[in-house]
């Protein structure tokens, strides 16, 4: 049984190990710059809603405002850059660690909130957040930040010839994700968010201290969300608040890994693979229209989905099944 | 104004309180409604006034069939129960805005004239004392309406049995998916009578459900959700202090009152001020 | 040596409602203790206020010399008291040696460690054969049984069982009686509470009778079930006659 568990433990990091390979490789034979765009974003969402999952899919917190947090991350970023010229990579890691800071001082209070009650107050906290950027004048309002182009530069992490590096940087950040949700899940963490999610007293009577678990799931899940979105400012090299701090971005996190199978180690990145570059598809060549049939298209596929497999697509490989789930 | 929050949210109240279901899409059958009561008055000139038992009629089925083609499935989910919910409605709201944006454009579109309106109102913020009035009145009467209804007749002391134990329920020979998907209709139907009178105060435009749906959610769980007076209080305290934070604050962060008078309230009481769950 | 458990002059009072008043109750090192009483005599309440579920109005609660009358349930547990459930909380999307491991990670830290100590422990329990079953997909009787290996997991001093025999077929309970018997002999302190006096009596080193939030009775089994004043409060409770 224990030898069983650790083939399997050892089979899904082979299986990340190759596909990430795989995906490194890609580049070689893909030079459209569209293309290589929807990767880049793709993976870029995958690695988002691996993060999202962490707090919402194992601890079952679940959060429609990670927009806040993504957005915080863009704006330390460039803030810093534009005003102190701090280097964006130390800019992603202040990000990182404000955005986590502010995910535990918003859990004081929120998570003594249940159901419906918290999944609102994560959407208006978010709210009140882009409300007050468009109201910063100091940080650009709702004029945003333009990125100053100063060349390509690694240590500016700035490129205008070539996506490439962005492209590697959402790919590493899309391992880092998913690497830190499969070394959770067999720890201690992994276990107590699970037990939360299932069932708070329970877990609270088997030595969980509830609290602290959703405190460390929501500062693990939004710090990587905010490096997430301090690399979408440095890539788009320029950002407003509603174009960072949407809700749309809320929703786009969420549903990849709803998609996908909440709560599991493969659903964030089958779900992003899948429905990012359909997104970007249906827009493109349907959308074109202006004539919303994208919208339909996609509206109509999150409800046949969900409807018809609440595990989400991994359950149906078996393989990829989340842990023991037998029928 | 809060008399039309609280009047949307009643219908999201109706339904949450029914069967534990948050409609997602709730913004978008507001949209509906206003294109309704639109097309009924460029087509055949009928006033948004009197159109308003139409669209709720109209709404009225509307409501049921969504109930019985997708929430009814989303019921039934064996995992994940509550994220299942959530999408499903998510999905028909994208769905329904895309399906708008196909036959109506995404054109932004207003009733110029109306017994109401008197005249064009030009910005969403600004209004005529008398059709706020009106407003408030329909409001009024339909809550009453609406009050007399769940406590007086068979039918709303069905609503309430079904919603305490819906097996004890189908014992007697109720059929449970009969009266939620009366309940559906019924919510929709409000937020029917709502879109129709405030289809002539603001642009219609397919977007424009989500604009007025987060309101309703935070009206709805400010004022407990499952509780249909909490949710008119709600909405009268969300009126409130929207008009108040609009002369304390500049307008373009009016929604920020809201939002944290939202937040303090469920700090201090989680299930909101009239909530029982 | 002092007793392992002790609640010293404990009164809740919920609204208007009196659920326990000035219950005093000891329950020494190695014994298991039942704790019955008729429906609505206050037991469930007091079991909680054991577990930490919630304080009490008055009076203080006393664990392996420790007064913990305000300790929160998880911090209770790393003491050493393990609970069960009345209506079982499985953690249902987990396996059934997931379950297990949530309660051995109170002692062990080391994933590995935390997983031996599951299985050894799902054997002791009887369910080593359905380890990799979901919780969901349980028998009730197994759902209780794995209450109880949970609880077992976090290595507990002093097992508190809320009802595990209730609503058992009789081999289900004989099955059931066995284990506890098995893990007082592992040397772990027993209280339960059972609403049904005929199972429990054969099983208990000892027996307190609560009764409209008060100690009615307290004493060995045998004494306890034909005293008057315990069957005067069972009475016409079809479970005292003949007990």
């Amino acid at each position: 049984m224990d030898k069983n568990f650790a083939a399997r433990r050892r089979r899904d990091l082979i299986i990340a190990a190759v596909l990430a390979g795989l995906a490194a490789l890609a580049p070689l034979f893909i030079k459209d710059v569209y293309v290589q765009n929807i990767l880049i974003l793709t993976l870029m969402y995958a690695a988002l809603s691996q993060s999202w999952n962490i707090l919402s899919g194992y601890c079952g917190q679940i959060s429609l405002g990670h927009a806040l947090y993504f957005g915080i991350g863009a704006y330390t970023t460039e803030l810093l850059f534009t005003k102190f010229g701090v280097l964006p990579w130390f800019g992603m890691l202040g990000g990182g660690v404000i955005a986590a800071l502010i995910a535990m001082g918003l859990g004081y209070p929120f998570f003594r909130l249940r159901g419906h009650y918290f999944v609102i107050a994560t959407i208006v906290i978010a709210e009140i957040g882009l409300l007050l950027f468009q109201n910063w004048e100091w940080a650009g309002a709702a004029m945003g930040i333009t990125v100053p182009i100063r060349g390509d530069s690694w240590l500016k992490f700035q490129f205008l010839r070539t996506k490439l590096p962005y492209f590697y940087f959402a790919l590493a950040l899309c391992c880092l994700a998913w690497f830190v949700t499969w070394w959770l899940e067999d720890s201690k963490w992994g276990f107590w968010w699970r037990a939360v999610k299932d069932n708070p007293e329970a877990a609270e009577s088997l030595g969980v201290v509830v609290f602290n678990s959703k405190m460390g799931a929501a500062a693990v899940s939004a710090f990587l969300v905010a490096i997430g979105g301090a690399f979408y400012a440095q890539f788009l090299a320029y950002i407003d608040p509603e174009s960072v701090m949407g809700f749309q971005f809320s929703l786009l996190m969420a549903l990849p890994a709803v998609l996908g199978g909440i709560g599991t180690l493969w659903g964030p990145v089958l779900g992003a693979a899948i429905l990012i570059p359909m997104t970007e598809l249906t827009r493109s060549y349907i959308g074109g229209s202006g004539r919303g049939v994208d919208l339909i298209v996609y509206g109509a596929l999150i409800v046949a989905i969900s409807l018809a497999l609440p595990r989400g697509l991994v359950s149906l490989f078996s393989r990829a099944k989340p842990k023991g789930a037998t029928r | 104004m809060g008399l039309l929050y609280g009047l949307i949210a009643v219908g999201l109240a109706l339904i949450f309180g029914l069967m534990d279901v948050v409609n997602f899409a709730h913004g978008e059958f507001l949209m509906i409604a206003m294109y309704a009561s639109f097309f009924l008055f460029a087509f055949f000139a009928i006033d948004p006034l009197l159109s308003a038992p139409l669209v709720a009629a109209a709404l009225f089925v509307f409501g049921a069939v969504v109930y019985l083609l997708v929430v009814r499935f989303a019921m039934r989910a064996k995992a994940n129960a509550g994220m299942v919910q959530i999408f499903s409605t998510f999905g028909l709201a994208i769905v329904m805005r895309g399906l708008a944006q196909f036959f109506f454009t995404p054109d932004y579109r207003s009733i110029p004239q109306s017994w109401l309106g008197g005249k064009t109102v030009s910005i969403a913020g600004i209004f005529l004392p008398e059709p706020q009035l009106i407003g408030a009145l329909v409001s009024i009467l339909a809550f009453a309406g609406l009050y007399f209804f769940i406590n007086r007749t068979d039918f709303g002391r069905a609503l309430e049995a079904t919603r305490e134990d819906p097996g004890a329920v189908a014992l007697v020979g109720i059929d449970k998916n009969r009266v939620f998907a009366l309940g559906w209709g019924l919510g929709a139907a409000l937020v029917g009578l709502a879109g129709a009178i405030m289809a002539v105060f603001f642009y219609i435009y397919p977007d424009v459900g989500a604009s007025f749906a987060l309101i309703a959610y935070v009206t709805v769980a400010l004022g407990g959700f499952g509780s249909v007076f909490g949710a008119f209080a709600g909405g009268i305290i969300v009126g409130l202090v929207e008009a108040v934070t609009a002369l304390v604050l500049p307008p373009s962060l009016k929604s920020v009152g809201i939002y944290a008078v939202y937040l303090l309230v469920v700090f201090i009481r989680p299930r909101g001020l009239f909530g029982s769950m | 040596m002092t007793a392992l458990l002790e609640t010293r002059g404990v009164w809740q009072r919920f609204g208007g409602l009196v659920a326990n008043s000035d219950v005093s109750i000891s329950v020494g090192r190695g014994e298991i203790v039942g704790l019955i009483g008729p429906n609505g005599a206050g037991k469930s309440t007091l079991f909680n206020l054991i577990a930490g579920v919630l304080p009490p109005t008055q009076g203080s609660i006393w664990f392996d010399g420790e007064d913990v009358t305000h300790m929160p349930a998880a911090e209770r547990c790393q003491r050493g008291v393990g609970r069960t459930f009345q209506v079982v909380k499985s953690f249902e999307t987990m396996t059934v040696v997931d379950n297990v491991i949530v309660g051995a990670l109170v002692r062990n830290t080391v994933m590995r460690e935390a997983r031996r100590k599951a299985h050894e422990v799902l054997e002791f329990t009887g369910l080593a054969g359905r380890a990799d079953v979901l919780a969901s997909d349980l028998v009730p009787a197994e759902k209780r049984r794995l209450e109880v290996a949970r609880a077992l997991a976090t290595e507990p001093k002093l097992l508190l069982l809320d009802e595990v025999l209730t609503g058992l077929t009789p081999t289900e309970a004989q099955t059931g009686v066995a284990l506890v018997r098995k893990v007082r002999d592992a040397g772990i302190t027993v209280l339960m509470v059972e609403h049904v006096m005929e199972i429990v009596m054969p099983l208990v080193d000892r027996a307190i009778v609560l009764d409209l939030g008060k100690v009615l009775v307290e004493g060995k089994p045998a004494d306890v079930v034909r005293d008057p004043k315990v069957i005067s409060a069972y009475l016409g409770d079809r479970h005292a006659v003949g007990a």
